[in-house]
């Protein structure tokens, strides 16, 4: 699996959930900021996030440093490098 | 500023009359059950309010109240867009018992904040989602419905902040309908910028509801959010222009 199916993977939660536009999801938006998501936005993208890659983040410390969309990339690649079951449990 | 004067000047007058008038009231919905006190208590702020738009503001602002939700409604949550401290006032057009979700300070404030808190305001800076969603539901079984300005702070402008989401978290958690509302024309008032250069009309609009089934068609509340938000925009849009337009054609 590579970082590119990853990120693939992370901005279709965006598209379904968000309903953002694709072109719109580039690794420098903040999600904050320029997608005005809150806290409560962001436990819908941390469900998300669990669900498409069946991994837990409810005590993970990293979540609270996410800023831009690169962070979260940079977040699920380091859990799939830890977790190689992770990747092979992925949809092609 | 000598319109500002007046107007501030009107509004004392009329809050004067208006204590005057209902003091006794007042005095005896305190011997009231609480539950019953926050239902006088919201009427007598619901009168206050149509007193000010509609009597104290009428020499120098008239206000302009359309509703296109289509028939009754039924109690719910109505969305605003905020520009103006005059929008807590202007909201008293929709006719009905509501509450209104404030910021901290509002609540704090002698004259205002007292009653809000009598008549069962919601602090939003108060308590977490889970508590304010009781509130909620517990206000909504009374037949309240709730008014929310979800950019948080004025815009002071005509564009618009960014929308929080809980209470579009809310509606859908507890099915309830979302009215969104338009408000145009009161983002000078009330400043010292404030002049007649406008049609010296405010703009209240109510648009059509998102029923619960609607919402159901969104992927999230963000989406959700985001579609109520688009939808407020483009309205107060329309309606500044209609405002602009008001005001360019007498000089033709």
């Amino acid at each position: 699996m590579t970082r590119d199916r990853l990120i693939e993977l992370i901005n279709q939660i965006f598209v379904d959930q968000f309903e953002l536009e694709p072109e719109e999801l580039t690794p420098e938006k903040r999600i904050f900021e320029d997608f005005a998501l809150d806290s409560l936005d962001i436990v819908d993208l941390i469900t998300g996030l669990q669900r498409k890659f069946g991994i837990s983040l409810r005590d993970n410390k990293d979540v609270q440093q996410i800023r831009t969309l690169q962070d979260i990339y940079d977040l699920v690649e380091k859990l799939a490098r830890d977790n190689p079951d992770l990747i092979a449990k992925l949809p092609e | 500023m000598w319109l500002s004067i007046l107007i501030y000047s009107l509004l004392v007058l009329s809050s004067l009359l208006f204590c005057l008038i209902f003091g006794l009231p007042y005095l005896l919905s305190l011997a009231l059950p609480e539950r019953l006190r926050g239902r006088v208590i919201r009427y007598i702020i619901l009168v206050y309010g149509r007193m000010i738009v509609y009597v104290a503001m009428r020499p120098c602002i008239r206000v302009r109240f359309e509703d296109l939700s289509g028939g009754p409604r039924r109690p719910g949550i109505y969305v605003f867009n905020h520009r103006s401290s005059s929008d807590p006032f202007l909201v008293s057009v929709l006719g009905e018992e509501i509450v209104q979700i404030v910021n901290g300070w509002p609540m704090r404030l002698k004259f205002y904040g007292y009653f809000a808190r009598l008549g069962e305001y919601i602090d939003s800076t108060a308590g977490d989602y889970a508590s304010f969603a009781a509130q909620i539901r517990m206000l909504n079984e009374r037949g309240v419905s709730i008014v929310a300005f979800p950019e948080g702070t004025r815009s002071g402008g005509r564009h618009m902040n960014a929308f929080r989401s809980g209470i579009f978290h809310i509606a859908r958690e507890l099915r309830l309908p979302i009215y969104p509302g338009c408000i145009a024309g009161n983002e000078e008032m009330p400043t010292r910028r404030f002049k007649f250069k406008k049609s010296g009309t405010i703009m209240v609009r109510l648009l059509p509801p998102i029923v619960p089934t609607e919402q159901d068609q969104f992927p999230s509340a963000y989406a959700l959010k985001i579609a109520v938000h688009r939808r407020i925009r483009q309205e107060t849009a329309k309606m500044d222009k209609e405002l602009d337009d008001a005001v360019i054609q007498p000089g033709k």
